[in-house]
Protein backbone atom coordinates (compact mmCIF):
# COMPACT_ATOMS: atom_id res chain seq x y z
CA UNK A 1 0.00 0.00 0.00
CA UNK A 2 2.48 2.66 0.59
CA UNK A 3 4.11 2.08 -2.93
CA UNK A 4 1.01 2.07 -4.25
CA UNK A 5 0.50 5.54 -2.75
CA UNK A 6 2.63 6.75 -4.70
CA UNK A 7 0.37 6.47 -7.69
CA UNK A 8 -2.78 7.88 -6.10
CA UNK A 9 -3.28 10.27 -7.96
CA UNK A 10 -2.37 8.65 -10.79
CA UNK A 11 -6.25 8.77 -12.70
CA UNK A 12 -7.10 12.23 -11.06
CA UNK A 13 -10.34 13.52 -12.60
CA UNK A 14 -12.74 16.46 -11.39
CA UNK A 15 -15.71 14.28 -10.73
CA UNK A 16 -13.92 11.52 -8.41
CA UNK A 17 -10.60 13.51 -7.82
CA UNK A 18 -8.11 10.57 -6.22
CA UNK A 19 -10.71 8.01 -5.32
CA UNK A 20 -9.78 6.22 -8.24
CA UNK A 21 -6.53 6.15 -6.55
CA UNK A 22 -7.24 6.01 -3.52
CA UNK A 23 -9.09 2.34 -4.51
CA UNK A 24 -5.83 1.03 -6.17
CA UNK A 25 -3.94 1.56 -3.52
CA UNK A 26 -6.31 0.20 -1.13
CA UNK A 27 -6.66 -3.19 -2.85
CA UNK A 28 -3.54 -5.03 -1.08
CA UNK A 29 -5.41 -4.67 2.11
CA UNK A 30 -8.62 -5.20 0.59
CA UNK A 31 -7.59 -8.79 -0.87
CA UNK A 32 -6.28 -9.93 2.70
CA UNK A 33 -9.50 -9.15 4.30
CA UNK A 34 -11.67 -10.41 1.72
CA UNK A 35 -9.33 -13.42 0.77
CA UNK A 36 -11.61 -16.41 -0.61
CA UNK A 37 -14.41 -13.60 -0.82
CA UNK A 38 -14.02 -12.04 -4.36
CA UNK A 39 -17.64 -10.47 -4.59
CA UNK A 40 -16.93 -9.01 -0.96
CA UNK A 41 -13.19 -7.89 -1.86
CA UNK A 42 -15.05 -6.30 -5.15
CA UNK A 43 -18.40 -4.89 -3.05
CA UNK A 44 -15.16 -3.40 -1.26
CA UNK A 45 -13.52 -1.83 -4.11
CA UNK A 46 -17.02 -0.32 -5.41
CA UNK A 47 -17.40 1.93 -1.82
CA UNK A 48 -13.98 3.08 -2.39
CA UNK A 49 -14.12 4.81 -5.58
CA UNK A 50 -16.76 7.39 -4.56
CA UNK A 51 -15.28 11.32 -4.88
CA UNK A 52 -12.29 11.54 -2.33
CA UNK A 53 -9.25 13.89 -1.74
CA UNK A 54 -6.15 14.05 0.32
CA UNK A 55 -2.81 15.56 0.00
CA UNK A 56 -0.41 12.66 -1.39
CA UNK A 57 1.59 12.69 1.10
CA UNK A 58 -0.77 12.41 4.04
CA UNK A 59 -3.11 9.74 2.06
CA UNK A 60 -1.70 6.90 3.96
CA UNK A 61 -3.65 8.59 7.25
CA UNK A 62 -6.83 7.55 5.14
CA UNK A 63 -5.52 4.58 3.88
CA UNK A 64 -4.03 2.85 6.93
CA UNK A 65 -7.13 3.88 8.92
CA UNK A 66 -9.63 2.74 6.60
CA UNK A 67 -7.84 -0.66 6.05
CA UNK A 68 -8.15 -0.91 9.51
CA UNK A 69 -12.05 0.19 9.95
CA UNK A 70 -12.70 -2.69 6.77
CA UNK A 71 -10.72 -4.98 9.03
CA UNK A 72 -13.36 -4.32 11.44
CA UNK A 73 -16.17 -5.22 8.97
CA UNK A 74 -17.36 -1.60 10.29
CA UNK A 75 -20.18 -0.61 8.07
CA UNK A 76 -20.11 1.13 4.66
CA UNK A 77 -21.81 4.54 5.94
CA UNK A 78 -19.61 4.69 8.60
CA UNK A 79 -16.63 4.39 6.81
CA UNK A 80 -17.68 7.10 4.20
CA UNK A 81 -18.44 9.81 7.47
CA UNK A 82 -14.85 8.99 8.33
CA UNK A 83 -13.61 9.30 5.08
CA UNK A 84 -15.42 12.77 4.28
CA UNK A 85 -14.52 13.87 7.91
CA UNK A 86 -10.59 13.56 7.28
CA UNK A 87 -10.65 14.69 3.72
CA UNK A 88 -10.39 18.29 4.43
CA UNK A 89 -8.17 17.87 7.24
CA UNK A 90 -5.88 16.04 4.96
CA UNK A 91 -5.46 18.53 1.80
CA UNK A 92 -5.44 21.93 3.96
CA UNK A 93 -2.28 20.35 6.22
CA UNK A 94 -0.84 18.87 3.25
CA UNK A 95 -1.00 22.03 1.51
CA UNK A 96 0.25 24.25 4.66
CA UNK A 97 3.05 22.04 5.69
CA UNK A 98 3.91 21.06 2.08
CA UNK A 99 3.22 22.85 -0.85
CA UNK A 100 3.34 26.66 1.04
CA UNK A 101 6.02 25.87 3.28
CA UNK A 102 8.41 22.82 2.92
CA UNK A 103 8.68 22.55 -0.95
CA UNK A 104 9.90 26.51 -1.50
CA UNK A 105 12.32 25.88 1.17
CA UNK A 106 13.82 23.08 0.29
CA UNK A 107 13.74 24.42 -3.08
CA UNK A 108 15.02 27.78 -2.13
CA UNK A 109 18.43 25.95 -0.69
CA UNK A 110 18.97 24.37 -4.14
CA UNK A 111 18.97 27.50 -5.58
CA UNK A 112 21.18 29.33 -2.62
CA UNK A 113 23.55 26.45 -3.95
CA UNK A 114 23.35 27.08 -8.01
CA UNK A 115 23.38 31.09 -7.87
CA UNK A 116 26.21 30.74 -5.82
CA UNK A 117 28.69 28.72 -8.33
CA UNK A 118 28.19 25.12 -6.90
CA UNK A 119 28.57 22.60 -9.63
CA UNK A 120 25.58 22.57 -11.36
CA UNK A 121 24.32 19.11 -10.42
CA UNK A 122 24.81 19.55 -6.63
CA UNK A 123 22.01 22.34 -6.11
CA UNK A 124 19.09 19.92 -7.70
CA UNK A 125 20.57 17.15 -5.91
CA UNK A 126 21.05 18.34 -2.55
CA UNK A 127 16.90 19.75 -3.33
CA UNK A 128 15.76 16.47 -4.27
CA UNK A 129 17.17 14.66 -1.35
CA UNK A 130 16.34 16.96 1.41
CA UNK A 131 12.88 17.70 0.20
CA UNK A 132 12.21 13.72 -0.43
CA UNK A 133 13.87 13.05 3.17
CA UNK A 134 10.80 14.98 4.34
CA UNK A 135 8.25 14.23 1.75
CA UNK A 136 8.95 10.12 2.92
CA UNK A 137 9.08 10.57 6.62
CA UNK A 138 5.75 12.04 6.40
CA UNK A 139 4.20 9.58 4.15
CA UNK A 140 5.62 7.18 6.54
CA UNK A 141 4.31 9.01 9.21
CA UNK A 142 0.80 9.35 8.08
CA UNK A 143 0.49 5.33 7.54
CA UNK A 144 1.57 4.87 11.30
CA UNK A 145 -0.97 6.95 12.72
CA UNK A 146 -3.50 5.44 10.17
CA UNK A 147 -2.54 2.05 11.19
CA UNK A 148 -1.98 2.90 14.77
CA UNK A 149 -5.37 4.64 15.70
CA UNK A 150 -8.05 4.04 12.84
CA UNK A 151 -10.81 5.67 13.50
CA UNK A 152 -9.94 7.75 16.15
CA UNK A 153 -6.77 9.33 13.88
CA UNK A 154 -8.52 12.60 14.09
CA UNK A 155 -7.75 13.50 17.57
CA UNK A 156 -4.43 12.30 16.88
CA UNK A 157 -4.12 14.94 13.82
CA UNK A 158 -5.12 17.66 15.94
CA UNK A 159 -3.25 16.82 19.01
CA UNK A 160 -0.35 16.57 16.34
CA UNK A 161 0.70 20.07 16.76
CA UNK A 162 2.44 20.21 13.36
CA UNK A 163 1.98 24.09 13.65
CA UNK A 164 5.37 24.41 15.09
CA UNK A 165 7.35 22.16 12.15
CA UNK A 166 5.36 24.85 9.63
CA UNK A 167 7.06 27.90 11.61
CA UNK A 168 10.25 26.14 11.45
CA UNK A 169 9.91 25.51 8.09
CA UNK A 170 8.65 29.36 7.03
CA UNK A 171 11.46 30.58 9.48
CA UNK A 172 14.32 29.15 7.57
CA UNK A 173 12.34 29.47 4.06
CA UNK A 174 12.77 33.44 4.77
CA UNK A 175 16.25 32.98 5.64
CA UNK A 176 17.05 31.39 2.68
CA UNK A 177 15.29 33.60 0.50
CA UNK A 178 17.08 36.34 1.87
CA UNK A 179 20.30 34.54 0.80
CA UNK A 180 19.28 33.52 -2.61
CA UNK A 181 17.67 37.12 -4.28
CA UNK A 182 21.68 38.88 -3.57
CA UNK A 183 22.99 35.58 -5.16
CA UNK A 184 20.56 35.83 -7.70
CA UNK A 185 21.48 39.58 -8.59
CA UNK A 186 25.05 39.38 -7.68
CA UNK A 187 25.76 36.71 -9.64
CA UNK A 188 23.10 36.97 -12.20
CA UNK A 189 22.57 33.88 -13.68
CA UNK A 190 26.25 33.06 -14.58
CA UNK A 191 27.67 36.39 -15.01
CA UNK A 192 27.37 39.89 -13.60
CA UNK A 193 25.47 42.14 -14.13
CA UNK A 194 25.47 46.26 -14.11
CA UNK A 195 24.15 48.83 -11.65
CA UNK A 196 21.04 49.97 -13.59
CA UNK A 197 19.71 46.06 -13.86
CA UNK A 198 20.70 45.49 -10.22
CA UNK A 199 18.34 48.23 -9.01
CA UNK A 200 15.67 47.05 -11.61
CA UNK A 201 15.65 43.70 -9.91
CA UNK A 202 15.83 45.51 -5.39
CA UNK A 203 12.73 47.34 -7.03
CA UNK A 204 11.08 44.33 -8.47
CA UNK A 205 12.01 42.18 -5.79
CA UNK A 206 10.57 44.97 -3.18
CA UNK A 207 7.37 44.61 -4.97
CA UNK A 208 7.42 41.11 -4.72
CA UNK A 209 8.11 40.97 -1.53
CA UNK A 210 5.21 43.37 -0.60
CA UNK A 211 2.87 42.74 -3.00
CA UNK A 212 3.55 38.37 -2.77
CA UNK A 213 1.94 35.99 -5.89
CA UNK A 214 0.07 39.65 -7.51
CA UNK A 215 3.37 40.58 -8.39
CA UNK A 216 4.00 38.26 -10.72
CA UNK A 217 1.97 38.90 -13.57
CA UNK A 218 2.88 42.43 -13.62
CA UNK A 219 6.79 41.32 -13.78
CA UNK A 220 6.51 39.00 -16.08
CA UNK A 221 4.28 41.24 -18.34
CA UNK A 222 6.78 43.62 -17.95
CA UNK A 223 10.09 41.42 -19.22
CA UNK A 224 7.29 40.29 -22.09
CA UNK A 225 6.90 44.11 -22.94
CA UNK A 226 10.66 44.62 -22.81
CA UNK A 227 11.29 41.64 -24.71
CA UNK A 228 9.00 42.45 -28.13
CA UNK A 229 10.27 46.01 -27.81
CA UNK A 230 13.73 45.00 -27.91
CA UNK A 231 13.09 42.43 -30.68
CA UNK A 232 10.89 45.31 -32.96
CA UNK A 233 13.31 47.66 -32.34
CA UNK A 234 16.48 45.03 -34.15
CA UNK A 235 13.82 44.18 -36.60
CA UNK A 236 13.52 47.63 -37.30
CA UNK A 237 17.01 48.78 -37.29
CA UNK B 1 18.70 10.41 -30.36
CA UNK B 2 18.46 13.75 -28.27
CA UNK B 3 14.86 13.40 -29.54
CA UNK B 4 14.41 10.25 -28.00
CA UNK B 5 15.87 11.20 -24.70
CA UNK B 6 14.10 14.73 -25.00
CA UNK B 7 10.43 11.61 -25.36
CA UNK B 8 11.74 10.03 -22.25
CA UNK B 9 12.54 13.44 -19.99
CA UNK B 10 9.44 14.68 -20.81
CA UNK B 11 7.28 11.51 -19.78
CA UNK B 12 9.37 10.97 -16.88
CA UNK B 13 8.80 14.60 -15.67
CA UNK B 14 4.71 15.04 -16.62
CA UNK B 15 4.85 11.91 -14.55
CA UNK B 16 5.65 12.98 -11.53
CA UNK B 17 4.12 16.34 -11.95
CA UNK B 18 1.04 14.49 -10.85
CA UNK B 19 0.72 10.70 -10.91
CA UNK B 20 3.82 9.07 -10.01
CA UNK B 21 5.73 10.34 -7.60
CA UNK B 22 5.18 13.18 -7.05
CA UNK B 23 9.53 13.40 -5.39
CA UNK B 24 9.59 17.18 -7.53
CA UNK B 25 11.77 15.70 -9.91
CA UNK B 26 9.59 17.80 -12.58
CA UNK B 27 10.22 20.92 -10.51
CA UNK B 28 12.03 23.44 -13.04
CA UNK B 29 15.38 23.11 -10.96
CA UNK B 30 15.23 19.39 -11.07
CA UNK B 31 13.91 19.19 -14.70
CA UNK B 32 16.18 21.69 -16.37
CA UNK B 33 19.45 20.03 -14.63
CA UNK B 34 18.17 16.29 -16.04
CA UNK B 35 16.96 17.67 -19.40
CA UNK B 36 19.77 19.41 -19.33
CA UNK B 37 22.16 16.70 -18.44
CA UNK B 38 20.49 14.31 -21.25
CA UNK B 39 20.84 17.46 -24.32
CA UNK B 40 24.22 17.41 -23.59
CA UNK B 41 24.29 21.35 -22.07
CA UNK B 42 24.59 20.53 -17.97
CA UNK B 43 25.16 23.64 -16.68
CA UNK B 44 22.95 26.18 -18.93
CA UNK B 45 19.55 23.17 -18.27
CA UNK B 46 20.68 23.43 -14.99
CA UNK B 47 20.96 27.39 -14.95
CA UNK B 48 17.90 27.76 -16.92
CA UNK B 49 15.80 25.37 -14.57
CA UNK B 50 16.93 27.34 -11.59
CA UNK B 51 16.04 30.26 -12.88
CA UNK B 52 12.77 29.06 -13.56
CA UNK B 53 12.43 27.96 -10.36
CA UNK B 54 12.28 31.40 -9.35
CA UNK B 55 9.62 32.49 -11.21
CA UNK B 56 7.58 29.32 -10.22
CA UNK B 57 8.32 29.24 -5.92
CA UNK B 58 5.30 31.26 -4.93
CA UNK B 59 3.24 29.19 -7.19
CA UNK B 60 0.82 26.45 -5.43
CA UNK B 61 -0.72 23.45 -6.99
CA UNK B 62 -3.96 23.80 -4.50
CA UNK B 63 -6.78 21.07 -4.69
CA UNK B 64 -8.28 20.88 -8.10
CA UNK B 65 -6.82 24.51 -9.12
CA UNK B 66 -5.59 24.99 -12.34
CA UNK B 67 -2.48 25.77 -12.62
CA UNK B 68 0.64 25.78 -15.41
CA UNK B 69 2.99 22.42 -15.74
CA UNK B 70 6.57 24.15 -15.54
CA UNK B 71 8.34 20.55 -15.41
CA UNK B 72 7.52 19.19 -18.96
CA UNK B 73 8.07 23.63 -20.01
CA UNK B 74 11.46 23.61 -18.50
CA UNK B 75 12.14 20.17 -20.22
CA UNK B 76 10.94 22.04 -23.69
CA UNK B 77 12.93 25.21 -23.22
CA UNK B 78 16.24 23.01 -22.38
CA UNK B 79 15.86 21.07 -25.37
CA UNK B 80 14.55 24.07 -27.50
CA UNK B 81 17.79 25.85 -26.24
CA UNK B 82 20.18 22.67 -27.14
CA UNK B 83 19.06 22.33 -30.39
CA UNK B 84 19.16 26.09 -31.34
CA UNK B 85 22.58 25.74 -30.74
CA UNK B 86 25.45 28.22 -29.50
CA UNK B 87 24.78 30.82 -32.37
CA UNK B 88 21.70 32.19 -30.75
CA UNK B 89 23.27 32.19 -26.65
CA UNK B 90 23.71 36.18 -26.39
CA UNK B 91 19.72 36.52 -25.96
CA UNK B 92 19.42 32.70 -25.75
CA UNK B 93 18.60 32.19 -21.76
CA UNK B 94 15.74 35.19 -21.94
CA UNK B 95 14.25 34.11 -25.04
CA UNK B 96 14.24 30.31 -23.77
CA UNK B 97 12.81 31.45 -20.32
CA UNK B 98 9.81 33.83 -21.97
CA UNK B 99 9.18 30.52 -24.26
CA UNK B 100 8.70 28.08 -20.83
CA UNK B 101 6.59 30.88 -19.21
CA UNK B 102 4.16 30.86 -22.18
CA UNK B 103 4.54 27.07 -23.20
CA UNK B 104 3.62 25.66 -19.64
CA UNK B 105 0.46 27.02 -20.42
CA UNK B 106 -0.22 24.38 -22.78
CA UNK B 107 0.94 21.80 -20.80
CA UNK B 108 -1.45 23.05 -18.09
CA UNK B 109 -3.84 23.03 -20.21
CA UNK B 110 -3.39 19.10 -21.75
CA UNK B 111 -3.09 18.54 -18.10
CA UNK B 112 -6.53 19.80 -17.93
CA UNK B 113 -8.20 18.15 -20.77
CA UNK B 114 -6.37 14.46 -19.27
CA UNK B 115 -8.22 15.64 -16.38
CA UNK B 116 -11.87 15.43 -18.33
CA UNK B 117 -10.78 12.28 -20.59
CA UNK B 118 -10.24 10.32 -16.89
CA UNK B 119 -13.68 10.81 -15.73
CA UNK B 120 -14.74 8.74 -18.82
CA UNK B 121 -12.30 5.82 -17.57
CA UNK B 122 -13.15 6.76 -13.61
CA UNK B 123 -15.36 4.08 -12.76
CA UNK B 124 -18.40 4.82 -10.10
CA UNK B 125 -19.70 3.41 -7.66
CA UNK B 126 -22.53 1.95 -9.48
CA UNK B 127 -20.65 0.33 -12.18
CA UNK B 128 -19.91 -3.03 -12.26
CA UNK B 129 -16.22 -2.43 -11.48
CA UNK B 130 -13.56 -5.23 -10.08
CA UNK B 131 -10.27 -5.07 -8.90
CA UNK B 132 -8.69 -5.62 -11.90
CA UNK B 133 -10.42 -3.63 -13.81
CA UNK B 134 -9.27 -0.97 -11.42
CA UNK B 135 -5.93 -1.71 -11.62
CA UNK B 136 -6.11 -1.67 -15.83
CA UNK B 137 -7.88 2.10 -15.40
CA UNK B 138 -5.57 3.38 -13.23
CA UNK B 139 -2.52 2.16 -15.06
CA UNK B 140 -3.74 3.30 -18.55
CA UNK B 141 -4.54 6.65 -16.47
CA UNK B 142 -1.05 6.66 -15.78
CA UNK B 143 0.29 5.55 -19.42
CA UNK B 144 -1.71 8.33 -20.76
CA UNK B 145 0.30 10.73 -18.71
CA UNK B 146 3.46 9.43 -19.38
CA UNK B 147 2.07 9.82 -22.88
CA UNK B 148 0.93 13.39 -22.56
CA UNK B 149 4.08 14.71 -20.73
CA UNK B 150 6.51 13.28 -23.86
CA UNK B 151 4.14 15.19 -26.00
CA UNK B 152 4.71 18.38 -24.65
CA UNK B 153 7.61 18.32 -24.11
CA UNK B 154 8.91 17.11 -27.67
CA UNK B 155 6.27 19.34 -29.19
CA UNK B 156 7.32 22.35 -27.58
CA UNK B 157 11.00 21.67 -28.22
CA UNK B 158 11.05 21.92 -31.12
CA UNK B 159 8.20 24.81 -31.82
CA UNK B 160 11.27 26.62 -28.77
CA UNK B 161 13.72 25.80 -31.22
CA UNK B 162 12.45 27.72 -33.60
CA UNK B 163 11.68 30.49 -31.47
CA UNK B 164 14.84 30.86 -30.40
CA UNK B 165 16.75 30.78 -33.58
CA UNK B 166 14.09 33.30 -35.78
CA UNK B 167 14.22 35.66 -32.82
CA UNK B 168 17.86 35.48 -31.34
CA UNK B 169 18.54 37.10 -34.81
CA UNK B 170 17.04 40.28 -34.01
CA UNK B 171 18.58 40.97 -30.98
CA UNK B 172 20.91 43.61 -30.73
CA UNK B 173 21.62 44.62 -27.44
CA UNK B 174 24.03 41.96 -26.19
CA UNK B 175 24.04 39.28 -23.84
CA UNK B 176 24.13 41.69 -20.79
CA UNK B 177 20.81 43.23 -21.84
CA UNK B 178 19.65 40.26 -22.19
CA UNK B 179 20.38 38.86 -18.59
CA UNK B 180 19.42 41.88 -16.29
CA UNK B 181 16.30 41.81 -18.01
CA UNK B 182 15.99 38.07 -16.97
CA UNK B 183 17.89 38.21 -13.66
CA UNK B 184 15.41 41.02 -12.83
CA UNK B 185 12.24 39.62 -13.37
CA UNK B 186 12.95 36.56 -11.72
CA UNK B 187 14.19 38.60 -8.37
CA UNK B 188 10.95 39.64 -8.35
CA UNK B 189 9.00 37.08 -8.81
CA UNK B 190 11.43 34.85 -6.32
CA UNK B 191 10.56 37.30 -3.61
CA UNK B 192 6.69 36.91 -3.84
CA UNK B 193 7.99 33.74 -1.75
CA UNK B 194 8.10 35.48 1.37
CA UNK B 195 4.29 35.31 1.56
CA UNK B 196 4.15 31.97 2.04
CA UNK B 197 6.70 32.12 5.08
CA UNK B 198 4.57 34.47 6.45
CA UNK B 199 5.01 38.16 4.46
CA UNK B 200 7.48 40.90 5.37
CA UNK B 201 5.75 42.21 9.16
CA UNK B 202 6.58 38.88 10.18
CA UNK B 203 9.85 37.39 8.93
CA UNK B 204 12.01 40.60 7.76
CA UNK B 205 14.60 39.97 10.66
CA UNK B 206 15.44 36.43 9.28
CA UNK B 207 15.20 37.58 5.72
CA UNK B 208 17.26 40.21 6.55
CA UNK B 209 19.87 38.29 8.00
CA UNK B 210 20.15 35.88 5.28
CA UNK B 211 20.20 39.41 2.49
CA UNK B 212 23.09 40.13 4.58
CA UNK B 213 24.73 36.74 4.23
CA UNK B 214 24.08 36.23 0.59
CA UNK B 215 25.83 39.85 -0.39
CA UNK B 216 28.50 39.04 1.86
CA UNK B 217 28.91 35.56 -0.59
CA UNK B 218 28.52 37.59 -3.59
CA UNK B 219 31.43 40.53 -1.98
CA UNK B 220 34.10 37.75 -1.15
CA UNK B 221 33.93 35.26 -3.98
Amino acid sequence: MFLRSFAIQGSWNYRTLIGGGFAFALLPALRAIYRGDPEGRDAAVRRHVHIFNSHPYLVGVALGAVSELEAERTDPETIERFKIAVRGALGSLGDALVWAGWRPASALLGLVLVFAGAPWWLGPLVFLLVYNAGHLALRAWGFRIGFRHGRRVGEVLRRANLAHVQRDIARAGALLLGMCLPLLLGNGAAGAIRWPWLAAGVIAATLGLRSGNAARTPIVTAMAVALIAALAYGWLT
Amino acid sequence: MSALLSVLAGGIIGLDTTSFPQAMISRPLVAGALAGWMAGIPAEGAMLGAVLEAFHLAILPIGASKYPESGTATAAAVFAMAWAGPAAHAPAMLLTVMFALGWERIGGGSVNLMRRFNERIAPSGTSPITASAITRRHSAAMLLDFTRGALVTVAGAAIGCLWIQVLASAWVFGPEVARGLLVASAAGSAAAALRLFGGWTLRWPLFVVGAVAGTLMVVIA
